[in-house]
């Protein structure tokens, strides 16, 4: 019997109401950070509730005490300031991080709630890092002479925190690079970047790409330097895998199952669907099975009733083709 | 010597001064039922009165409306062309800013005015030109997924059509400028060169108002045999992100306009005036048969309002150095 089709999540999960009202709060100084922390705290404790009730392999911290991917660490890193709010579409916007001098990682990012996580549950809980590429294609640079010279100061401090997360015992390490595939003139960099992030990590690496022209960037995409990259398939209707019948995946794969911008629950039959197209071109124990990209974005329930189906889905076609998780 | 200043695209909505009207803060509360769409529409046009004003008093010679009300920099007109629909969202080339992906599911036509309430109400404002903004044929057809042609020149030659009558209706309600925003010119092979043939021709021949093609991030040096060969009048180069378009300035030909993209609008950094002009100087003694504009790179939406704000003031006070009075 082959294993394989393990489940996970790329990262986010929906902040619930209450949480969004105390983050609103505690910016207008009505909380304080320690009525706020205890209030992440508590939500974190029910995304890991859900998850293992969901019946998840691999699971999240959830991330609900972060708000942008970008702007979480650079708040807490050296050599940045945040800007005012800038659009990113409609009438959504966020604070984009400034570099305004050398970046240096000069306290411990996501450590602590890593440790909190893992100890609510006996299942892996995954690091969850923004990558260094991405930290720098994001931010503003009003320091550094060139886009290199920052990305590779980034992937310094990425390093030194995947490296505290494995001390404390990670042994998988996600670092999102969400801005790799819409330059793809800069991918060497994005590849020298991630190689220096991830150089000596014993745990599993994985990285997320996503929202790109994959036509331009596959099968250059293969040479970032991790064991899994995850990508979106269901937002693409899974045309992903017809291009790796010419050019084989060559690495783990995070198959992307769910798409997160629609509020529409997925079928069973369409995940299941989507698995065994999968499963013409790569075997099962190169394959985890998640969503397209953070949760984050859809509401608690949505959140739950697609990872449902996507786990029952998941357990049906596993017993179809006899694979053990 | 003449510089004439203008911004590109779209200008950020939020206000730099505590007690202005909050435009994000309305539509906010619009979306909580706690505004009604009259007062998303006043907040909107006070928006449009203040950027208009800003750009009069920093001495903006073409200012923009802003695209106050639009929420990406093509799919409000997608939206009001027949033939469109319009999806998911989708990250905005490399900006990590998004757009509404527009569908085209049938004959592309101009049917009603779309963006001309919102040009006159800006024009009202000011003594100055308005420059009318709109997205450029080729990057509509380029952002958007193609369900009903069957050839891409069909399409693109649909759609400069649809955008000629847009900008006809606007020059009949008084705009002498239009500027078409033109990111994936920049992004155009060689072999492209008849698709953008294609979708400018119907747009800019017989124009009565001048125009801009404006190629923000990307130098368009691919297409430019066949760009240079366009009735435009100005050309908008991102010579700060793309400093070999520098190059074509020799290819320009002679008596036309470029619009020189020095204030760089994807980051924070500040210009000095004193170097903008020096780069416009530079221009000027490669080109003395050319006149010039002084621009941003691109839509300064991409940063926050202060610095917004700031390097419209710096871009001003450099065309004045590069004039010679001394940035007074």
């Amino acid at each position: 019997m082959s294993r394989g089709l393990w489940t996970t999540t790329v990262g986010s999960f929906p902040k619930p109401p209450d949480l969004e009202r105390a983050r609103n709060r505690f910016s207008r100084g009505e909380i304080t950070a320690e009525e706020l922390t205890k209030l992440e705290r508590e939500e974190t404790e029910r995304v890991i509730r859900m998850q293992e009730e969901i019946g998840l392999d691999i699971l999240v911290d959830g991330e609900l005490y972060r708000g942008d991917m970008t702007t979480y660490f650079a708040e807490r890193m050296g050599g940045y300031a945040i800007s005012n709010p800038v659009r990113s579409y409609g009438n959504r916007y966020y604070r984009k991080p400034v570099a305004v001098g050398p970046i240096r990682r000069t306290q411990p990012l996501t450590v602590e709630w890593w440790k909190y996580a893992q100890s609510l549950t006996s299942k892996p809980v995954k690091g969850m890092l923004t990558g260094p590429y991405t930290m720098m294609d994001w931010s503003f640079n009003e320091h550094y002479p060139s886009r290199e010279a920052m990305a590779m100061d980034l992937a310094e401090a990425v390093r030194e925190e995947a490296l505290a997360l494995e001390e404390a015992g990670a042994t998988f390490i996600q670092i999102d690079e969400p801005a790799v595939s819409v330059r793809p003139e800069e991918l060497p960099l994005a590849v020298r970047a991630l190689g220096r992030a991830t150089a000596g990590l014993r745990a599993k690496t994985i990285t997320h790409v996503c929202y790109g022209d994959f036509d331009v960037i596959y099968p250059a995409l293969l040479e970032l330097p991790v064991d899994m990259i995850d990508l979106e398939m269901a937002n693409s209707r899974f045309d992903l895998l017809e291009r790796f019948r010419q050019h084989p995946f060559t690495k783990e794969i995070g198959l992307g199952v769910l798409d997160v911008h629609n509020h529409r629950i997925e079928t069973k039959e369409e995940v299941k669907e989507g698995l065994r197209r999968a499963l013409e071109v790569l075997p099962p124990e190169r394959i985890y099975v998640d969503p397209d990209c953070g949760l984050k974005t859809r509401t608690v329930e949505e959140a739950r009733q697609k990872l449902t189906v996507m786990v029952a889905a998941v357990r049906e076609v596993r017993a179809e083709r006899g694979i053990s998780p | 010597m003449n510089l004439t200043t203008t911004l590109a695209g779209s200008y950020p909505k939020l206000p730099t001064e505590p007690g202005d009207v909050n435009v994000r803060v309305v539509r906010n509360r619009m979306d909580q039922g706690k505004a009604t769409a009259e007062e998303l529409s006043r907040a909107i046009q006070a928006t449009v009165r203040r950027v208009v004003a800003f750009q009069d008093s920093a001495g903006i010679d073409l200012p923009v409306e802003g695209q106050i009300a639009w929420d990406d920099e093509q799919t409000p007109v997608a939206r009001g062309l027949e033939g469109f629909g319009i999806a998911g969202l989708i990250r905005y080339l490399d900006t990590n800013t998004y757009y509404r992906e527009p569908e085209i599911t049938g004959p592309v036509r101009w049917t009603r005015p779309i963006t001309v309430d919102e040009f006159r109400f800006a024009q009202a404002l000011t003594p100055r030109p308005v420059k009318a903004v709109l997205p450029g044929p080729y990057s509509l057809y380029r952002f958007s997924k193609d369900r009903h042609y069957r050839e891409p020149a069909e399409a693109v030659r649909a759609i400069g059509e649809a955008l000629a009558a847009e900008s006809a209706a606007l020059e009949a309600a008084g705009a002498r400028w239009i500027h078409y925003e033109e990111p994936w010119l920049g992004r155009a092979k060689a072999e492209e060169a008849p698709l953008v043939r294609a979708a400018l021709v119907p747009l800019l021949s017989g124009r009565k108002a001048s125009t801009v093609v404006h190629v923000p991030f990307r130098s368009p040096r691919a297409v430019f045999p066949v760009l240079r060969e366009l009735p435009w009048t100005a050309v908008g180069l991102d010579l700060v992100e793309s400093p070999d378009a520098w190059g074509l300035l020799s290819e320009v030909p002679a008596g036309r306009t470029v619009a020189l993209g020095l204030v760089d609008a994807r980051n924070t950094r500040l210009e000095e005036p004193a170097a903008v002009a020096e780069a416009v100087g530079r221009a000027r003694a490669q080109r003395p048969d050319l006149t010039y504009q002084l621009c941003p790179t691109a839509s300064l939406e991409y940063l926050p309002a202060d610095r917004a704000a700031e390097k419209v003031r710096r871009l001003a006070q450099a065309a004045r150095l590069a004039a010679g009075n001394g940035g007074r």
